[in-house]
C-alpha cells in the first residue's frame, strides 16, 4: 500500500476485520474459504477505496463488497441441489410438519422437544445449504442484527424484495431443518 | 373482527420477529393475533426457530495470522496492479 492510500485505508478497514470474518465464514462455512473470501473483498475494497464518499460506512461499505462476492459467485456456479418451486417452498410449514408427523408423542411440547434435537452443527449446515440469494440477507440478519433498511441498501434492493428473501429464506431454512430430522431419522414421513 | 387472513398473517412473521413491520400493518396483525390462537402458536414456533439460529450460529472468533496475511496481501495489491 504505497502512498496516502494505504495507512488510511488500513485504519478505516482493518477494525471491522473480525466481522468481516464472522460473516464469510457464515457465508462459506469453511475457515479457509472465510479467509479467501475476506482477502478478496480487501483487495476490492483497496482498488475501489476513491468512491467510499462517507468513511462512517466503512463497515457497510465493507459487507456490501463481501455479500456481492458471495451472490455473484453463486451465479456463477449452478447449484448441486435445487430447491422446490416457488410456491411448494413458500407453502412449506415446518410446525404443520412437526405436528402431523408427532415425532414425540407422548411430549407436552412436540415442537419444542423437535428443535432441541438439533446440534451447533446441525444448524450451520442448514444454513449453509440455502441459497446464497437469501442465506446472504438471512445471515446479514442473525449475525450483525441488521435492519431491512441498512440490507435494502447494501444489496441495492428495494425494501420488498428484502421482505421476500428473508420470508423464502426462513422457509427454506425450515425445509433444511426438516430434511436434517429425516435423516437423522428423527421423523419418518409416512404416506398420507 | 380481523382483516387479515390465516396466510396473510404467516407471511407477516418474520416482518414481525425482526421489528419491520409499519404501524399500520403491526396493528392489523396484532388485531389478528388476539383473534387467532393458531396462528399465536404458530409465531412462538417461529420465534423458537429464529432464537435456535441465532444462538448456535454463534461468535467466530478470527484466527491467528489472518490479519497479518491480509495486510501482505493488500501490500502486494497496492504495488501490482495484475494481482
Amino acid at each position: 500500500m504505497a502512498g496516502v492510500t494505504g495507512p488510511r485505508f488500513a485504519a478505516l478497514t482493518l477494525p471491522h476485520l473480525s466481522a468481516l470474518y464472522r460473516l464469510a465464514l457464515r457465508m462459506t462455512g469453511d475457515p479457509s474459504a472465510a479467509e479467501d473470501l475476506v482477502q478478496e473483498t480487501y483487495v476490492r475494497a483497496l482498488r475501489s477505496f476513491a468512491k467510499l464518499r462517507e468513511p462512517a460506512r466503512a463497515k457497510a461499505w465493507l459487507f456490501q463488497i463481501l455479500s456481492h462476492l458471495v451472490i455473484d459467485r453463486h451465479r456463477s456456479s449452478p447449484r448441486e441441489v435445487p430447491l422446490p418451486e416457488d410456491d411448494e417452498l413458500e407453502r412449506f410449514s415446518l410446525y404443520e410438519r412437526i405436528a402431523d408427523e408427532d415425532p414425540f408423542p407422548y411430549s407436552d411440547d412436540v415442537h419444542g422437544d423437535f428443535l432441541a434435537e438439533f446440534h451447533d452443527e446441525d444448524v450451520r449446515r442448514a444454513l449453509l445449504a440455502i441459497p446464497e440469494i437469501y442465506r446472504v440477507p438471512l445471515v446479514l440478519v442473525y449475525v450483525e442484527e441488521m435492519s431491512y433498511r441498512e440490507l435494502a441498501e447494501m444489496l441495492g434492493c428495494p425494501l420488498g424484495t428484502v421482505m421476500s428473501r428473508l420470508f423464502r429464506g426462513r422457509k427454506a431454512l425450515e425445509r433444511e431443518l426438516w430434511d436434517c430430522a429425516r435423516r437423522r431419522g428423527l421423523v419418518k414421513e409416512w404416506p398420507r | 373482527m380481523s382483516r387479515m387472513s390465516c396466510d396473510e398473517a404467516v407471511r407477516q412473521f418474520f416482518t414481525y420477529l425482526d421489528q419491520a413491520m409499519s404501524a399500520t400493518a403491526l396493528q392489523e396483525f396484532e388485531q389478528h393475533l388476539e383473534e387467532c390462537l393458531d396462528c399465536c402458536d404458530k409465531l412462538e414456533f417461529s420465534r423458537r426457530v429464529d432464537a435456535l439460529v441465532r444462538t448456535r450460529v454463534g461468535d467466530a472468533p478470527l484466527p491467528e495470522g489472518v490479519e497479518d496475511r491480509i495486510r501482505q496481501r493488500l501490500a502486494s495489491a497496492a504495488t501490482d496492479p495484475e494481482e
